[in-house]
């Protein structure tokens, strides 16, 4: 009697070489009849290979074989994770046709899912004993399931929180629902830690709640978007524009631009109303004269501690043939706020004296000047 | 494979080949080496002779604790070496197995907590210490570039600079290679980079200071006595970082005074019709687009201004000005003093330290030599990038001194020329 497998394998090298003739006949194209006759011989190979072994069946002649013969094994257990491949490959293709996510999304959830299939499917075969072969597959899997599962609960908590918060109509309400949330997240976990005898099906529903409604508030806000964020400048913005003088201009008062530029700053400028002074790190008191390095970016703070808005500025007299900008200035800053100011000068003091001119941060709207020389 | 083969089995052969007697003499003259090595007089940049406070400071610090540490170091050797011979394998039974003791190993816990305390308590007062830079007596930027240091003295608002008062009218001094110091005096440096970081390091008078770009940091230096004091970058900055070095030279007030006074002398041209004056128009023409020297000014008067950052990645030159009252060139790296010159500066005790160091450059004490070499083909000479076949990174822009392709005759009339900035 021919074997189930040697059937299929039979049939299907009969209709290769059926194509390959037909084809070779019809279409006359040597590269497809080369490429069918190839399919034709390794399917005639195997169907010979497995009408030999017999679909490696068990020899009725055989008895003691019966226990360990593959075909006496427990058969494969259902496996969702195809079901992800086939998603993934629909993800694909759409990406291929709409936007890039859906590609990416797509490659991801094929490799994941074709590596949990491959796992499954080798671990169902690692014993005839169900339960180690179960084990066998967590011992493999574990290591990566969990991180990226952990990883993966994580971003979703993140984003979806993110969401909410940036969908609030303003940054107080964000701040009073983070609260309000924070504190309803403490209240939870002290109840639950005074009340051991608490079930884990009430905490498991709690929970879960918790995860649907953050889910789902998450997706409600992320689809009605964030609200309107007013767009924060930096210097060079204001200064290419050149918005330098007392003209009121938005800007972040409290700008610190980067953190690491508020540290170990060239120079702190301080404005109390009618002068300006440098408080310069390795002097003891106030400078009324700045020297700063040539072609170097300094990084200077501006103190605002007069009793009205106020910005600095400076003139940078470029040499001739550098692209740099003609002054630098910050926002206008707040009463009592600070903000960061980066300088480069391209030309040494000596050389701006010849023609007058000098280097100096000012204040508009005021008489404080406060002299640079570039040495 | 074959080799290492046979290789190893060439170093089996010696080994065995050799008697135990002769295997001994020959670990004891390895190791007596190594101890003698550490006997080195002439070492300039050795971190176990302090020359001023804050590195007295570090000394006395770590002094106590490579005591502490070697005497453990040494404890648990002997340990380990009485357990492995004592207790090894001679195919005696597996001794009883137990837990442990307890009493044990809470004082193998207990004794290294506390010492690590102890040692904690004086680190962090001196690191505290070393950053102090309140009462300072003298204030230099330093600045360090791809691979040079450049320092430059302010002015402060009563028109002194370091404490001193010129004697003509004070301008920025701008300086490389050698960062010159009253000596007693505490000297706080305002340093940042303008590439890369860089580390200043001047062993004998502080410890390591990052110099990162965007950022000001200050550190402190003090020097007991005259002298000159050699460091190095301390943190890998490209190709030439060996030869990125600094010196700081100590000087008695009178002769920081004189140095001074010397700095901010008006620039003076070479006689016309000399090898000089030659010189002076071959430096305008081919060094003073990158290379400042103040005063420096062309045929109708006007000042001179250099643009390194037109040609330069780091946008500095060294500025020249005066350059041969310094002892270096290219980073500290080369003297322009030869060797029997550097000598006399080097070795000089310090009551005539300042006077041999101020009469600077000479014709006589010229290292002609390496500074030919220079400009002959810096790149050459100290590697930087310069290949102009490879600035794609650098938009164009040279690291370092390029190659200018000098004639002799330029090299001979530079030569001249820079023999005169003093």
């Amino acid at each position: 009697m021919i074997t189930t497998g040697s059937k299929l394998l039979v049939g299907s090298a009969v209709a290769a070489w059926v194509f390959a003739a037909v084809y070779g006949v019809a279409q006359e194209g040597a590269l497809g009849t080369i490429g069918l006759v190839s399919v034709a011989v390794a399917l005639s190979l195997l169907a010979g290979l497995n009408v030999f072994v017999r679909d490696s069946n068990v020899s009725a002649m055989e008895p003691a074989s019966f226990e360990t013969a593959p075909a006496a094994q427990a058969t494969a257990r259902s496996s969702l994770w195809p079901l992800l491949v086939g998603i993934g490959a629909t993800s694909l293709t759409l990406g291929l046709a709409t936007v890039p996510a859906f590609f990416v999304i797509g490659i991801i959830a094929i490799a994941a899912g074709a590596l949990e299939w491959i796992i499954q499917g080798w671990s169902e075969r690692a014993s005839a004993d169900r339960a180690f072969n179960s084990e066998v597959r967590d011992v493999m899997a574990d290591p990566v399931e969990l991180p990226v599962a952990g990883a993966i609960g994580f971003a979703v908590i993140a984003y979806a929180f993110s969401r909410v918060m940036l969908g609030m109509p303003s940054k107080s309400a964000t701040v009073v629902v983070f609260s309000v949330v924070g504190a309803i997240i403490l209240a939870v976990g002290v109840m639950v830690a005074l009340r051991r005898g608490i079930s884990k099906s009430t905490l498991t529903g709690a929970f879960s709640l918790g995860a649907v409604a953050l889910i789902a508030g998450g997706t409600i806000a992320g689809l009605n978007g964030e609200r309107e964020i007013e767009e924060h400048h930096d210097t060079g913005y204001i200064a290419e524009r050149n918005e330098c003088g007392t003209e009121e201009t938005e800007a972040d008062e409290k700008a610190s631009q980067t953190v690491a530029g508020k540290s170990n700053a060239a120079a702190a400028i301080h404005f109390d109303g009618t002068e300006l002074t440098a408080d310069v790190p390795g002097y003891d008191g106030d400078f009324e004269t700045l020297q700063l390095p040539r072609s170097n970016p300094n990084n200077i703070l501006f103190y605002n501690e007069s009793d009205h808005h106020a910005r600095l500025v400076i003139e940078l007299h470029p040499a001739e043939g550098t692209d740099g900008p003609e002054r630098l200035c910050t926002a206008l800053v707040d009463e009592g706020g600070v903000q960061l100011l980066t300088v480069e000068f391209d030309r040494p003091s000596f050389a701006l004296a010849a023609d007058g001119e000098g280097y100096a941060f000012t204040v508009p709207g005021s008489d404080a000047e406060l002299e640079v020389v570039v040495p | 494979m074959n080799s290492l083969a046979s290789l190893t089995e060439k170093v089996r052969t010696f080994t065995m080949s050799m008697s135990t007697s002769r295997l001994r003499t020959a670990v004891l003259a390895g190791a007596g080496t190594l101890v003698l090595a550490s006997c080195a007089q002439d070492a300039p940049q050795d971190t176990w002779a302090p020359a001023g406070e804050y590195a007295q400071e570090i000394h006395d610090l770590q002094w106590p604790i490579f005591m502490i540490a070697g005497i453990v170091g040494v404890i648990v050797m002997v340990a380990v070496t009485i357990a492995v011979v004592r207790f090894r394998d001679r195919g005696q039974p597996i001794p009883e197995q137990s837990h442990g003791k307890a009493w044990l190993e809470y004082l193998f816990i207990a004794l290294p907590a506390l010492l690590l305390a102890g040692i904690a308590v004086p680190t962090v007062a001196t690191v505290i210490a070393l950053n102090d830079t309140d009462d300072a007596d003298c204030i230099v930027n330093v600045t360090g570039q791809q691979w040079w240091w450049e320092y430059d003295y302010p002015i402060a608002a009563d028109g002194s600079i370091c404490g001193f008062m010129p004697s003509g009218e004070a301008a920025p001094i701008v300086t490389s290679g050698q960062m010159v110091i009253p000596t007693d005096a505490k000297v706080v440096i305002r340093g940042t980079s303008r590439d890369v970081i860089h580390s200043f390091w001047v062993p004998k008078l502080n410890g390591k200071r990052d110099m990162v770009p965007g950022r000001l940091h200050t550190w402190n230096f003090q020097a007991d006595r005259p002298g000159i004091y050699a460091g190095q970058c301390a943190e890998f900055c490209g190709l030439s970082h060996a030869n990125m070095r600094m010196e700081i030279v100590a000087l008695d007030d009178a002769d920081f005074q004189s140095w001074l006074d010397n700095q901010l002398e008006p620039y003076q041209s070479p006689e016309e019709g000399t090898l000089a004056a030659a010189g002076e128009a071959s430096f305008i023409t081919n060094c003073s687009r990158c290379h400042q020297v103040d005063g420096l000014a062309d045929a109708d008067g006007n000042p001179i201004v250099s643009q390194p950052e037109l040609q330069v990645w780091s946008g500095a030159a060294p500025n020249l000005t005066n350059l041969m009252t310094r002892n270096t060139f290219a980073g500290a790296t080369w003297d322009l003093l030869n060797d029997d010159c550097r000598d006399e500066v080097w070795e000089a005790e310090p009551d005539i330290f300042g006077e041999r160091y101020l009469e600077g450059v000479t014709e006589e004490c010229l290292n002609e030599i390496d500074l030919r070499e220079w400009l002959r083909n810096a790149p050459e000479k100290k590697p930087m990038y310069a290949d102009p076949e490879n600035l794609e990174e650098t938009d164009g822009l040279v690291r370092g001194m390029p190659y200018l392709a000098l004639s002799e005759d330029q090299i001979d009339e530079l030569v001249a020329y820079l023999l005169e900035l003093k």
